[in-house]
């Protein structure tokens, strides 16, 4: 077993992670060696994960939609430079949320929502009947409400707590996973996402209940 | 309020879960396929500049022996810094083969620290008008200490500075009169009437030099008295014997008397080196 491997498993705790990275890192080998095609499956698996954490870094479907495509286009060459030391998932996760990172300081004035449609289904109807008794168009400009308000303390927080909060809350991150991504200690991951709860706390005070 | 109160708990984290359900419709996917496939395409027949190759270049070229480079990198060093020494030592000659050494080259370094050169000359200029030595005819069975020294010794061309004339002359001088004496000192050693030749001009000055010692004369008297004894002739190899601490004792003296003629340049060097015999 060489090191890499010893590291990528230091790294990914989970089994279910480490047969997900060693699928991966399967398909990677099938790249590197010249079938280009091979990244396809790579593109089918993760594509959504990576538009939602652009998606909810940027608050826009048309950039995250671009950015997300430049993460891919940005892996794919620069697939040889890929060793193992770290999972395929993470190291694309790392791009992604540099790519959107510096995106975002590119455009720091110009920031509008365009959000997609909040799509009710077995997960989260428990949570939406805590939050409103409200029935037909009451309860659809409720949600929309909520979802332009949560949008808007989200971009109100800095990028480094929003990507914090982002991998961590929405896309189920650990903490040394987001470290990792985040080129951070396990401590920073934390600060900050004690300080972007506070923060999101205070600002969404109004939909909240104790 | 007891409504609210009955109300289930609703906190950051499940809103933050909502934005799980902000996810985009099955054909949006396909649109983003077809633009990712372009994309693809052109990112692969689009050829990457020249200098976004640098880093990939050296991180592939990074595992190349770099303990090989270091040790090219270290001999390259020892041998631009030890260089000359070594060179040096390879023109000496070996310790035990005759030497031939150019007399003017046996004023060795002194003449830049002595009080009578001039010390206006700087050193640089002796260094450039320096000739290396070991280039000419004079033979010379001296002891390997001395030869070793010889290559790395040089000398000031006698027709540039008035103190390089006064030296040369000086050497000059000292050489005809110390061959002379050492040939006549060898003489006498060996044969009687050669020896009487010899003392008696040295008797003469010593009985000319005035003094008050009578201890001082009855030594003088005591040697010169033993060099007229007439002795037998010594065996041939008490004589090889005798040949050859004088030829190590002309050696030796030759040099202290070039070291203390440098310093002392107005001293008549011949009588000094009567008198010591």
């Amino acid at each position: 077993m060489n090191l890499s491997k010893v590291f990528t498993k230091a790294i990914i705790s989970s089994p279910e992670r480490q047969q997900e990275a060693d699928a991966d890192f399967a398909v990677v080998k099938q790249v590197q060696t010249g079938d280009v095609a091979a990244f396809d499956k790579l593109i089918l698996k993760y594509r959504e994960r990576v538009f939602g954490v652009v998606y909810n870094l940027t608050a826009n479907r048309e950039d995250a939609s671009d950015l997300t495509q430049d993460a891919f286009i940005k892996a794919f060459q620069s697939i040889n430079r890929f060793q193992g030391h770290c999972s395929f998932f993470t190291w694309l996760y790392r791009i992604a949320v540099n790519t959107t990172l510096s995106h975002l300081r590119k455009n720091r004035l110009r920031s509008f929502f365009s959000l997609e449609k909040l799509h009710e289904d077995g997960t989260n109807a428990e949570v939406l009947e805590q939050l409103t008794d409200k029935k037909g168009a009451d309860r659809d400009t409720y949600l929309q409400e909520l979802k332009e308000k949560l949008n808007e303390a989200l971009q109100k927080l800095s990028i480094p707590h929003r990507t914090v909060i982002t991998l961590f809350e929405i896309d189920g991150l650990s903490h040394s996973e987001i470290a990792e991504v985040m080129g951070c200690s396990e401590g920073t991951v934390r600060s900050r996402l004690h300080y972007a709860k506070q923060f999101l706390q205070g600002e969404l005070g109004k939909y909240l209940r104790s | 309020m007891p409504e609210l109160e009955q109300r289930p708990k609703v906190t950051v984290e499940d809103l933050l879960r909502l934005k799980r359900a902000e996810r985009p419709a099955p054909e949006f996917w396909g649109n983003f396929e077809r633009e990712m496939r372009q994309k693809q395409l052109t990112a692969l027949l689009e050829k990457r500049p020249w200098w976004q190759e640098i880093p990939q270049f050296i991180a592939r070229r990074a595992y190349l022996p770099v303990g090989a480079t270091a040790i090219l990198a270290f001999t390259l060093v020892s041998v631009k810094y030890y260089a000359p020494a070594q060179l040096a030592q390879v023109e000496n000659p070996p310790a035990g083969s005759p030497v031939t050494v150019d007399h003017e080259v046996t004023a060795p370094v002194a003449p830049v620290s002595s009080p009578l050169v001039n010390r206006t000359e700087s050193v640089a200029s002796v260094a450039e008008d320096t000739v290396v030595a070991s280039t000419a005819p004079v033979s010379s069975t001296a002891s390997t200490d001395v030869v070793e020294l010889m290559p790395l010794l040089v000398a000031p061309r006698a027709e540039e500075t008035p103190s390089a004339r006064l030296l040369a002359a000086n050497l000059t001088r000292l050489e005809q009169s110390d061959a002379d004496f050492g040939h006549n000192v060898l003489n006498a050693r060996l044969s009687a009437p050669a020896r009487e030749q010899i003392a008696a001009p040295a008797a003469e000055e010593l009985a000319s030099v005035p003094t008050n010692s009578t201890r001082r004369n009855r030594l003088l008297a005591q040697y010169g008295g033993r060099q007229l004894n007439p002795e037998p002739a010594p065996p041939a190899v008490v004589r090889e014997r005798l040949a050859r601490r004088l030829g190590d004792t002309d050696t030796s003296d030759r040099s202290n008397r070039l070291a203390r003629g440098i310093d002392t340049f107005s001293t008549p060097m011949p009588q000094i080196v009567a008198l010591r015999f």
